[in-house]
C-alpha cells in the first residue's frame, strides 16, 4: 500500500511538471512571436528601407542618414513598443478585472472607465475645458485621465458600502457607461465640425500619438503593478474558486478586491488617455492567455501580458501596411485581427473557456 | 362643429395677414436635385438650413444680408467663428435670430420653422437624406412652405453656379447672381487658363490637415476638397492615392518617403478648443508674424525631417475653413502661386479677395487668411 501511494504522489507530480513545462513553453512560444511581431512592425513601411538599412539605423544611430534615423527611432520605434506597452496594459487589466469581477464580460471598460476618458477627452477637444488648470499643452491626455480615475473612485468607493455585491459593481460601471456615453453624444452634438472629428478620431484610438515620454511612462506603470499582481498571484487564483472557498483559505477578499480594482484602474485608465479607446484587447488578450495556459495567475498573468501585447503589435503592422501609405485607426483594425483568431480558438478549444 | 369654423377662420386670418401684403409672382424653381418648386418671389421672409449659406445670400444682399432671415441653423458661431464675430459686430441683432440644432441629423424642429411662417426653406444636399426621412417635404407642403436644395459643398465646382442661380431668383436679384457667378468664374480661369497654356511641371504637394491641431502628425486629404483644390491650382496632391475616400491619416514616415516639393498646412483660430497649441492661427484678421513662427515651428516635427519642402522654405499655411467655403476660388489663385511663382507673378490673390469683398460682400476685408515661410 505504502509503495503505491508514493508511485501516485510521483507521477502526479510529474503530471505536474509537465503541466507546467507545457505552460512554460507556449509563454516562450508567445514571446518568440511576440519578438518577431515587433521586429517586422520597425522593418515594414512606406519608406521601404532594407533589412540591413534598418538594422545599420539600430545599431549605429549616429552613422547613418537623418532620415533613417528618424524613422526608425522617432516615428516607427514609438509605434511599434506603444503597441506592445499598452496592449500588454489593457489586457493585464481585463484579465484582473475578470478575476475579481467572476465576470467572462469585464474589460477595462466595464467599470465606465473607457467611457469616462473618452468624456474627459471630450471635454478638452470641444470645450478646451482644462480639469487640471496648468499644463495645457497636456489638456486632453491629462483630463482623459482624470474622468478616468474619478469614474474608478467612484466604483471604488460604491463598493466599500455594505452589502454591495460583484453583480452590483459591474451593473454600476454599466450604468457609468451609459451615463458617460449620453455626456459625450451631447458634447458631440454641441461641437464645431472640427472639434467633433478630433472627437471622432481620439474615440477610435491612435498609435500615431506615441512618443518616447509616453513609451515609458506605460511601460514604468506596467514594471510597477505586474508584480504586485504576481505578488498576489496565489489569493487570486484562489479568487476564481469562489469567495467563500478563498475567504477559508484564509485571504481578505475584500481588500484582495478593492487593491486590485484600484491598480486595474491606473493600467486602463494611462493608456487610454495616451493613445485613445482601444477596445477589445482588454476583453479578448486574457480570453487568449486563459484559453492557453489556464487560470494559474503564475502563468495566466504573463500569459495576458504577452497575449494583449501581441494582439495589439501584430494590429499595429496591419493597420498600416493595409493600404500603403495611410494609417487607419487601431480601435477599428483590433476588433478585426483579433476575432477570426478568437473564434478558431473558441471553435477548437472544446472544453469550458470560462 | 363651431369650433371647426372657429380654426377655418383662424386659419383664413393667419392666411391673409401673411399673404396679404406680399405683392409676390409665383415662380417655378428648379433646384440642384432637379426638384421643380413653386415659391412666391421674391422671398420675404426665409429659414436658412444652414448657417454659412449666409456667405452667399450676403453677395446678394450686399446692404442688409439678414433682412429676409427669420431663423437660420446655429452652425456659422462653431464652424467659422471669425466670420460669424465680424458679422456680428456689424449686424447684432442677428444674436436673436432663432435657431435650429442640427438638421443634418433630422432634428430640424419642424414646429418652430411653421411658427416663423416663412416664405421658403433654403436647405443643403447635405440635410437631403435625413430631410426626405422624416417627410419634411410633404409637412411643409400642407402649410405652403416650400423646401428648395442648394449645394456648395458636396460638389462645389458643379454646384455653386446652379445654387448661386437659384437664390438669384429667389431673392429676385438676379443679375447680381450672374455677376457674381463671373466674378467667380474669371478667377478660377485666370488660374486654368495659364495652367494649360503652360502645362508646366506639377510638384507633389502634401496638405496637411489642420496641422498642431493635437499630437498625431499627418491628417490630410484625399481626391476632395483641398486634395481637389491642389490638383486645380497645379500640384498633385500627395495623398490621392493614399487616402481612399475624403478625410484619412497618412503615415508620417510616407511623408519623408513621398518628399514633397511643397507643403501646405491648413489652419485657423483654434484657442477655445486647443489653448496655446501648435496649430497655425490664419484667418479674419490674424496675425501674421505669429502664425509665421509657429508655421516654422511645425516644420521641426519628425514627419518632415529633410523633406525637400522644408529645405527650400516652400511651406505655407492657408485658413482651414477654405474647405468648404464658397471664396475657396481665391484659395486656388493662393495655392496656385505658391506651386508656381513664375508663372503666376503678376497674380494678385489678396486683390482677388479685397475686390470680393468690395464689390460683393458686406464684411470689410481684412488680410491674413495665407502666410507662407517665403514670406518676408
Amino acid at each position: 500500500m505504502a509503495v503505491s501511494a508514493a508511485e501516485t504522489t510521483v507521477t502526479g507530480r510529474e503530471q505536474y511538471r509537465a503541466l507546467a513545462f507545457r505552460r512554460i513553453v507556449i509563454l516562450v512560444l508567445l514571446t518568440v512571436a511576440l519578438c518577431f511581431s515587433i521586429a517586422l512592425d520597425m522593418a515594414l513601411g512606406p519608406a521601404n528601407y532594407s533589412l540591413s538599412e534598418v538594422l545599420s539605423a539600430l545599431a549605429d544611430p549616429a552613422g547613418v542618414a537623418a532620415q533613417l534615423r528618424v524613422i526608425i527611432w522617432d516615428i516607427r520605434m514609438p509605434i511599434a513598443l506603444m503597441a506592445v506597452t499598452v496592449g500588454a496594459s489593457l489586457s493585464v487589466a481585463g484579465a484582473q478585472m475578470q478575476t475579481i469581477l467572476s465576470n467572462p464580460l469585464a474589460s477595462p471598460f466595464t467599470l465606465g472607465i473607457s467611457a469616462a476618458a473618452s468624456f474627459g477627452a471630450a471635454l478638452a477637444l470641444v470645450g478646451g475645458v482644462a480639469l487640471f488648470p496648468g499644463a495645457i499643452q497636456y489638456m486632453v491626455p491629462l483630463n482623459a485621465f482624470l474622468m478616468a480615475m474619478a469614474a474608478a473612485l467612484f466604483v471604488h468607493f460604491a463598493s466599500t458600502m455594505r452589502g454591495v455585491s460583484v453583480e452590483t459593481i459591474v451593473l454600476l460601471g454599466i450604468a457609468l457607461v451609459f451615463t458617460f456615453n449620453a455626456a459625450l453624444s451631447l458634447l458631440e452634438y454641441l461641437a464645431s465640425e472640427q472639434a467633433l472629428a478630433a472627437v471622432v478620431f481620439w474615440t477610435m484610438g491612435s498609435l500615431t500619438k506615441a512618443t518616447w515620454p509616453k513609451v515609458w511612462f506605460t511601460a514604468g506603470v506596467l514594471v510597477v503593478t505586474v508584480p504586485l499582481f504576481m505578488k498576489d498571484a496565489w489569493a487570486l487564483t484562489a479568487l476564481r474558486l469562489g469567495d467563500d472557498k478563498a475567504a477559508s483559505m484564509g485571504i481578505n477578499v475584500r481588500r484582495l478586491r478593492l487593491q486590485t480594482m484600484m491598480i486595474v484602474s491606473l493600467l486602463a485608465a494611462i493608456p487610454v488617455s495616451f493613445v485613445g479607446t482601444i477596445g477589445f484587447v482588454g476583453l479578448v488578450g486574457p480570453h487568449i492567455a486563459r484559453m492557453v495556459v489556464g487560470e494559474d495567475q503564475r502563468f495566466f498573468l504573463p500569459g495576458a501580458v504577452i497575449c494583449g501585447a501581441l494582439l495589439l503589435s501584430v494590429t499595429s503592422v496591419v493597420s498600416k501596411m493595409l493600404i500603403p501609405g495611410a494609417i487607419l485607426p487601431i480601435g477599428v483594425i483590433t476588433a478585426l485581427v483579433g476575432v477570426p483568431f478568437f473564434f478558431v480558438l473558441i471553435f477548437s478549444n472544446r472544453r469550458r473557456a470560462w | 362643429m363651431r369650433l371647426t369654423s372657429k380654426t377655418r377662420a383662424l386659419a383664413a386670418a393667419l392666411f391673409l395677414s401673411t399673404a396679404w401684403p406680399v405683392l409676390a409672382e409665383t415662380i417655378n424653381i428648379e433646384d440642384v436635385t432637379g426638384r421643380n418648386v413653386e415659391v412666391n418671389a421674391p422671398v420675404k421672409h426665409m429659414i436658412l438650413g444652414e448657417g454659412r449659406q449666409i456667405y452667399f445670400l450676403a453677395a446678394l444682399e450686399k446692404e442688409a444680408p439678414f433682412q429676409h432671415v427669420v431663423g437660420w441653423r446655429d452652425d456659422l458661431p462653431k464652424a467659422d467663428p471669425e466670420s460669424y464675430d465680424a458679422y456680428l459686430a456689424k449686424y447684432p441683432e442677428i444674436a436673436k435670430l432663432p435657431t435650429f440644432g442640427g438638421m443634418k441629423d433630422g432634428t430640424f424642429d419642424i414646429e418652430q420653422a411653421v411658427v416663423l411662417k416663412p416664405d421658403v426653406i433654403l436647405m443643403n444636399v447635405d440635410a437631403k437624406t435625413a430631410t426626405e426621412e422624416a417627410g419634411y417635404i410633404e409637412k411643409l407642403a400642407k402649410v405652403g412652405i416650400p423646401l428648395v436644395y442648394v449645394d456648395f459643398r458636396e460638389k462645389p465646382m458643379e454646384n455653386t453656379e446652379p445654387s448661386m442661380r437659384v437664390m438669384g431668383q429667389l431673392m429676385g436679384k438676379e443679375q447680381v447672381a450672374e455677376d457674381f457667378i463671373k466674378f467667380r468664374a474669371d478667377s478660377i480661369k485666370r488660374v486654368t487658363d495659364v495652367l494649360d497654356k503652360n502645362n508646366p511641371k506639377k510638384p507633389v504637394v502634401f496638405v496637411e490637415r489642420a496641422g498642431g491641431y493635437s499630437d498625431d502628425c499627418c491628417m490630410s486629404f484625399g481626391n476632395e476638397n483641398f486634395g481637389k483644390m491642389v490638383e486645380i491650382a497645379g500640384g498633385i496632391n500627395m495623398a490621392k492615392n493614399i487616402i481612399p475616400g475624403t478625410f484619412g491619416t497618412v503615415n508620417p514616415e510616407q511623408v519623408i518617403a513621398s518628399n514633397p516639393d511643397q507643403i501646405i498646412i491648413t489652419g485657423g483660430n483654434w484657442d477655445k478648443y486647443v489653448p496655446g497649441g501648435a496649430w497655425v492661427g490664419v484667418g479674419y484678421g490674424a496675425d501674421l508674424k505669429e502664425a509665421k513662427r509657429k508655421l516654422e515651428a511645425l516644420t521641426k516635427r519628425p514627419a518632415f525631417t529633410g523633406v525637400k519642402a522644408v529645405e527650400d522654405g516652400n511651406v505655407h499655411a492657408i485658413w482651414h475653413q477654405f474647405y468648404n467655403n464658397p471664396y475657396q476660388f481665391v484659395a486656388i489663385q493662393e495655392m496656385a502661386k505658391w506651386l508656381h511663382p513664375e508663372l503666376f507673378a503678376d497674380l494678385d490673390p489678396e486683390a482677388t479677395f479685397k475686390e470680393l469683398h468690395a464689390r460683393f460682400l458686406p464684411l470689410d476685408y481684412k488680410q491674413g487668411y495665407f502666410v507662407s515661410l517665403k514670406d518676408m
